[in-house]
This record gives C-alpha cells, structure tokens and sequence, in this order.
C-alpha cells in the first residue's frame, strides 16, 4: 500500500480555511454564550418564580442533550418553525451556543454564588441598590473566579466545533472529510486532520492548565 | 464635614436630658425562621452625638440588633425609629435609610477588585451621583483622616487587617453618614493592630460622630462609650453610663459576664 | 404546524434496538475506561519516572483532539494500518475507551492526590507498605470524592454515543436519522429523540449526587 503524503500539502489552503472558520465558529459562539451565560445566572438568581423556573429547565435541558442531536434537530427544526432558511453556518452556530450558554449559565451561577454574602451586604450597607450590587461588585468578583471555567468550556467548545460538519458547515473535520472523499486518500487525510487538531489543541489544553495552576480558587 | 461633627463631646460620659435621640428600639423582636427568638423585646435609645456601646456574650443578638437598624435583617415586632421615622419594612424603601447610616463589619468586606480609594469613592459615585474627581478627592482626604494616605493604590490584599478595617471606616464616612454601626470591629483583628483601627474609632467619638459599636473591647467600651447596653440572650440585661457597668453594675449577670472576661474594674 | 408521531411509533422497535445498542456501547466504555483510565491513573501517580511522560502526552493528547475525529480515524484509518478491519461497534467502543480513559485517568489523578498526605504518613508510621497503603487508605477515601466526577463520566460517554452514528454504528442516534430520511418528519423523530436522551441523562448525575451525599462522610478526613 502506497501513501501520498503530499495530497495534504497540495490542500494546505483549502484546510487552512477549514481552521478559520473552525476558530470564526469558536470565537462567535463564546462571544455569544458568555453574555447569554450570564443571562441565564441572573434569571436563575431572580426573585421572579417564571424567571427562575425557565432558565433552570433551558440549562438541565441542553447540558442533558448530545451536542450531536441539537445540531441535527436546529438544521430541521428551525426552518419550519421560524420560516428562516438559515445557512448551515447560522444554524450550527445556533446548535453551539444554546449547548454552551446552558453550561456557562451554570458556571455563572456558581461563581456568583460563591461570593460571599458580606461583600453584598457592605454594598447595601453603603446604600447601593440590588442591581448596582450586582453589576460593580459581585459580577466583576464572579467572572474573575470563572476565568479557569471558561477557559475549560473554550477548549471543550474547540473540539465540539467538529459536530457541524455533519450539517455541512466547511469547518476542518468537513473540510478535511471532504478532501478525503475526493482523492481516497484515507489514512493521510484523516491523519492530518487529527494532527491539524492536536496541534492546536494541545497548547490550548496545556494553556487551561496553566491558567488553573496560577488562577485557580483559594478563597 | 456634616453638621454633626461640628458638635463637640461633652467631657462627663452620661445622657444629658436634653439630646435627641437619633435612633430608638421600641420593643423589637426578631424570631429566626421557625426557630428560636434572637431578641426579645429590644427598647433602647442612642442619643446624637453620643457613643453606644453593645456588650454581652456571643449568641446575645447584638450583632442582630445592629443588623436590624440598617435593615440587612428585618425585624418581626415592634419599631426601629430613625430621625423621628420608623424604618420602612421594605427593601428599597431602607435603601434611602442605609446612606444615612455607615456600617464597619468585623470582617471588613473592602472590595477585593478595587484599590483602597477605589473603595472609599465607590459609594458616592454609585449612589450620591457624585462625579469621580470630586469622589475621589473626598476618598483621599479621608484616607488622610485614617492614616493611610499614602495607600490610596494599595488593593485590599496589600494591606494587613488594621489597615483594611481603617479604610473600611473610611468608606463608610464617605457616605457622611448621621450614625456610624461597628459590628465587633475588631474581632478579627490581630492584637498588635487593634490599637490602630480603635484610636480613628476614639477620634471619630471626639469629633461628634454618633456611634453604636458591638464590641468586646471593654477598655475601649469603659474610656469611650457615653452609654453601655448589656445583653444577654436577645434582652437587655443592664444599660447605664460605663461608671455604672463597669465599676458598679447592679445586675448579676453582668457582673459574672464581666469577670469571666478576667474584667477587674 | 401540524406533527404527525407515528412514523415514530411505527418504527418502534427499530428505535428501541438502537437505543439498547446506545446503553450496551455506554456501558461498555464506561467499563473499559475505568479499567484503563483508573490504571494509567495510578501509574501516573505511583508508577516509574519514565512511564510519566508517555502518559500524559498520551491524556493531554485525548483532551486535545476531538472524538468525532477519534472515532473517524479509528474506523477508517486505524484498519489501513495494522490490516484488521474493526466492525462499526467495536471501532467505536475502542475509540470511546481511548478519549474517555483518558478523562478517567486526570479524575483518579485528582482524587488520589487530594487525599492529604498526612494520611499517608499516619499509615506508614503505622508499619504499612507502600501498596497496603494506597490500597486500604488512600483509595477507598478517593474513590468516595471521585464518584460525582464519574458520574459526569457516564453522562458524556452516553452523549459520546450519538457520535457514533456517524460511523454507521446502528444505536440511537443513528436509527434516528434513519427513520427521519424515511418517513420525513424530522422533526417529530429528533424531539422524540431529545426526550428519550433527557429522560436517560437527567436521572444519571442525580442518582450519583444522592449516592454521594450519603457516602461523603467516609471520605472526608
């Protein structure tokens, strides 16, 4: 059995832009589940029963769901029930940020509480409202502390980008996948894939580690 | 500063006839839910200009009691009368109440993600809608005031306990509060710098400031207080000037209190 | 929008076939990991220098790579290598063991070494072996602190499962997709799906929460 090595370096370009959205996907869906986090830890902390109810029923639902099984279901669900035709990108970026805002909405929640009630209290004491509290010195205490969290959820959410080639989205499993099923080039394409994604995932991995190591809580 | 620190203390400890008491419990009672009563019947006065000192053994509700006044804990029965109000039983209502008080907690509580000027400017800044440069002129003036003007970009962690606890106080003055409440300030303190945090408290008194402190910090309590609250398992055992508690005290459990603290008069 | 469920009906038992294929690979993994992982684990803790390195190259690897790309490359590369072909399932039971030993193995790691080390000292002073000592005293207290993290282990690796479908391996997810293109009411198929995995999942972290809220105590120290 002969391998051609070189079917990879001829496509470098096409999996290069494979990576780019693969990291545009990653980057989009945190800028969209760390406010949607926090979203959700706020409701679930109100004094509103409906509030608090709905965002733990949305959290317990997409951290009890494969990731696999949302994408699918937003590619058939979503244009019947919005009567958008979505592009691929769009609904997988949908499918990722409902899975990660659920598990940041319950990170949020635990860092929040973990703070203590008397830095509260010398807020109130001071005269400030439930609201002020919140935005100057519990959240801003809170984020600090799920800093190694969310860099956790990153690298997770790095890997779990991989799902939307199912739906067609030309991130690198697709795209390398694609490559493959063009030049049957099995064992180079699917190893370069997997080497693509060790290389950039291990320093992520090890950067969390380190992140944990300086950053973790000692409180 | 606030008019009240333009009244000067008298020498003589004791309550005149004529001041105005700025606050007064009127049979306060606090249950906990589904438990036991934490005070029982509160009715006392604390007098402008005057320094209050609560003493009693630990579980006794004084910190309760001072956590009642602020509204940070709601009272069941009876009355909480502020400035000649009773206190609203409602959160935002006590919310216009708390910038007339300050609160000194024994664990300080600065905030950690700010500096020490940081800390003291905050108050005004989010709730007076004071501008920053005045705030923080203001925060640096009384940081001067405790002594500590030269850690205005020290965070919290940079400072010992003494330190932390002054700027505390400080915060709490930026707010120019009517009355100021010591929840056990130096509780958590190490004694080398309990000296420190309770000369500012001693200089505040001198300057008119109307205080209630929980203490166990009776030396402090004896020189400084103008009246002593005794309480013991959510009454008030004993009140009277601190001639009185200290030297003479009329009821036998304060007697015993004090001399289980090794207090010989 | 009107749902029509009884394609779903229809087919099942077709379903119900994937998903006791979905708990058979599930618990199977789970099975093999904690052997594997729980011994890479140990090794990393107690075994030689050497053995050090290969190991965590080997776990930071697992956490670095994602397991769609595990399952592919075992599936279809794996066979152009050593020449035996692997039958969907097993493909993804080897797969599966791969990336979720290697979570195993950091959760053993972390227990064994929050147990305080003090305790350990009391053992030797005591006159026990090295190996006595982590058999009896050390791991029984770990293994108590580590059950709320094994129990997150079995819910990733039923999630993991789904992957699997895109290997052809015929459990749940995979059956599911089938009867969609068939019957053409995705939608009335995957909420189906949805409910069933919940129902599966929800339950699994909070029996292993109240499991663990009774043994705690016995692994505290």
């Amino acid at each position: 059995m002969t391998f051609d090595w070189s079917v990879v370096s001829r496509n470098a370009g096409v999996l290069l832009e494979g990576v780019e959205l693969t990291v545009l996907l990653a980057i989009t869906t945190m800028a969209i589940s760390i406010p949607g986090g926090i979203a959700l830890a706020l409701m679930r902390l109100s004094n509103v029963r409906a509030l608090s109810a709905a965002s733990a029923a949305f959290v317990e639902l997409f951290r009890n769901l494969p990731l696999i099984l949302v994408v699918y279901t937003a590619y058939y669900v979503m244009p019947v029930a919005t009567g958008l035709n979505l592009s691929p990108l769009t609904t997988g970026i949908v499918a990722l940020s409902l899975n990660v805002s659920a598990y940041n909405g319950e990170t949020f929640r635990a860092g929040i509480a973990s703070i203590r009630k008397g830095q509260s209290e010398a807020a109130y004491a001071l005269g400030m409202g439930r609201w002020q509290t919140m935005k100057e010195i519990v959240l801003p205490q809170a984020v600090r502390r799920v800093l190694p969290v969310l860099a956790s959820t990153w690298v997770s959410l790095f890997k779990d980008t991989s799902l939307v080639s199912v739906i067609s989205v030309g991130e690198l499993a697709y795209t390398s996948m694609r490559i493959r099923a063009q030049t049957f080039r099995v064992l180079e394409m699917l190893t370069a894939m997997a080497a693509i994604y060790w290389l950039l995932g291990y320093p992520q991995a090890k950067l969390v580690d380190w992140i944990n190591r300086r950053y973790g809580v000692t409180e | 500063m606030s008019a009240v620190a333009q009244a000067p203390r008298q020498a003589s400890r004791g309550r005149a006839g004529d001041s105005v008491p700025v606050l007064a419990y009127r049979n306060v009672v606090k249950r906990f839910s589904g438990g036991p009563v934490v005070l029982n019947g509160i009715s006392m006065e604390v007098r402008r200009n005057e320094v209050v000192c609560l003493i009693g053994p630990s579980g006794s509700g004084k910190s309760t009691l001072l956590r009642c006044t602020n509204g940070l804990e709601l009272i069941d029965v009876g009355e909480v009368v502020f400035d000649g109000k009773a206190l609203p039983r409602d959160w935002n209502g006590m919310r216009r109440m708390r910038r007339r008080m300050g609160m000194v907690f024994q664990n300080f509580e600065l905030f950690p993600h700010k500096t020490a000027l940081g800390n003291i400017a905050i108050g005004p800044m989010a709730v007076l809608g004071t501008s920053r440069e005045t705030a923080e002129a203001q925060a640096q003036a009384l940081l001067a005031k405790v002594g500590l003007a030269d850690k205005a970009a020290s965070y919290p962690f940079q400072l010992s306990g003494g330190q932390q606890q002054r700027v505390a106080i400080a915060r709490a003055l930026a707010m120019e509060p009517e009355v100021m409440l010591f929840d056990e300030p130096t509780s958590a303190l190490d004694p080398e710098t309990i000296g420190e945090v309770l000369n500012v408290m001693k200089q505040l008194a001198e300057e008119g400031m109307t205080m209630v402190v929980v203490t166990h910090e009776m030396t402090f309590a004896q020189r400084v207080a103008d009246w002593v609250v005794v309480m013991d398992r959510g009454a008030i055992i004993e009140q009277g000037p601190p001639q009185q508690i200290f030297q003479a005290p009329t009821v036998e459990r304060t007697r015993s209190f004090l001399s289980h603290l090794g207090w010989s008069g | 929008m009107d749902l029509d469920f009884t394609p779903v009906l229809e087919s099942g038992w077709f379903l119900l076939g994937g998903l006791g294929l979905t708990l058979a690979l599930s618990v199977l993994t789970v099975a093999c990991s904690l052997v594997l992982g729980g011994a890479l684990g140990l090794a990393r803790c107690y075994g030689p220098d050497w053995l050090r390195w290969p190991i965590v190259f080997y776990i930071d690897s697992m956490r670095a790579v994602p397991v769609l790309v595990v399952l592919v490359w075992t599936y279809f590369a794996l066979p152009i290598v050593t020449g035996a072909v692997l039958p969907p399932f097993w493909a993804a039971l080897v797969a599966l063991t791969a990336h979720i030993s290697a979570y195993v193995a950091e959760i053993v790691r972390a227990g064994v070494t929050s147990i305080r080390a003090g305790q350990t000292r009391a053992a030797f002073a005591l006159g026990m072996s090295r190996w006595r000592t982590i058999r009896s005293i050390v791991l029984p207290q770990a293994i108590v602190r580590m059950l709320p993290a094994f129990g997150s282990i079995l819910s990733i690796t039923i999630k993991d499962t789904a992957i699997a479908a895109v290997i052809a391996v015929p459990e749940y997810m995979n059956r599911s997709q089938t009867v969609a293109g068939q019957s053409f009411h995705p939608i009335e198929v995957f909420a189906v799906a949805m409910a069933v995995y919940f129902v599966i999942l929800f339950p699994v972290t909070r029996v292993v929460d109240m499991v663990y809220v009774r043994l705690a105590h016995l692994g505290r120290s």
